[in-house]
């Protein structure tokens, strides 16, 4: 559901139980029942979960993400004009969704990983907010990226089942889809980001929304 | 007290909350930051869900056969 129309059906719930706060008398009757019933339960619960839902699905935006300040310079390198910078490489030709490019690569794909990423958030608003947050070149993941992530969308690719590189030796494909062979920490895909470390050479590339 | 007019003030208080409630989840809506969220789930929700429970609460509380001429909700 569009946010608009859930203001407008929040709004529309608050006008009329502000009717019936002005003019309690009006639930004496079998249809003032009904509706003290719909206004005072049904309308606020269902307006409260259908906001909760929109706000879930706004926080895997990518616009979310970078709303705070410091994600900026991440933000920034989804924009870098080198196809070697694996994040802008992705956001660039849509191997992400561009509007969720954080949250595709930053969420995991196990049972309870939109959960976990979720909770994640959490976190990082407490931080933000509460605790001393990092610099932004400072910011580390939690956990070592997970091939799992890469390997949701690429597993089964011909571009990666068949790739040069990754049939070189026969036990890299397997290392790789095994997690025992990081693909962006063993030396092969690690210019993820590199926030802090762009130097003077770096260009933009000025598209994409 | 009078049953109906405790029950008219029972109303106004879930009303008031309920309303209070969705006022915040409309701020919060139209207000894209990540602070937003949080003030959904625990201002917005937290009101919410006591105007509900309270609205409930009044329903059951509400004297099965009361007497008196303008019980709202409850029955005349």
């Amino acid at each position: 559901m569009p946010t608009l129309a859930i203001v407008i059906l929040v709004l529309f719930s608050a006008a009329l139980a502000g009717i019936l706060v002005v003019r309690p008398t009006i639930t004496v009757s079998r249809a003032g029942k009904i509706l003290a019933f719909g206004v005072f339960f049904f309308l606020p619960l269902f307006s409260l979960v259908a906001g909760m839902e929109n706000e879930m699905q706004r926080s895997e935006s990518t616009a979310f993400c970078l709303s705070c300040h410091i994600m900026g310079p991440y933000g920034k390198s989804l924009h870098i004009d080198d196809p070697s910078y694996l994040a802008g490489a992705h956001f660039q030709n849509h191997r992400v969704p561009a509007d969720e490019a954080c949250y595709t690569c930053h969420t995991n794909y196990a049972m309870f990983g939109t959960v976990k990423a979720k909770f994640g958030g959490l976190r990082h608003l407490y931080i933000y907010y509460l605790g001393k947050p990092p610099l932004p070149e400072n910011i580390k993941l939690y956990e070592p990226f997970n091939n799992r992530e890469c390997l949701h969308c690429h597993l089964g690719a011909r571009s990666f089942e068949e790739g040069a590189t990754h049939n070189a030796d026969p036990a890299t494909l397997p290392a790789i889809k095994a997690n025992t062979l990081s693909c962006v920490s063993s030396g092969c895909h690690d210019t993820v980001h590199n926030v802090g470390h762009w130097g003077d050479k770096v260009k933009f590339w000025n598209g994409g929304s | 007290m009078h049953p109906g007019s405790s029950m008219e003030r029972k109303l106004r208080i879930s009303g008031i909350m309920v309303i209070l409630g969705l006022l915040v989840e409309a701020l919060c809506l139209v207000w894209s930051k990540p602070i937003a969220f949080v003030a959904l789930v625990c201002i917005s929700g937290t009101l919410v869900g006591l105007g509900v429970l309270f609205f409930l609460y009044s329903l059951i509380s509400a004297p099965s056969h009361p007497t008196g001429s303008s019980g709202a909700v409850a029955g005349k």
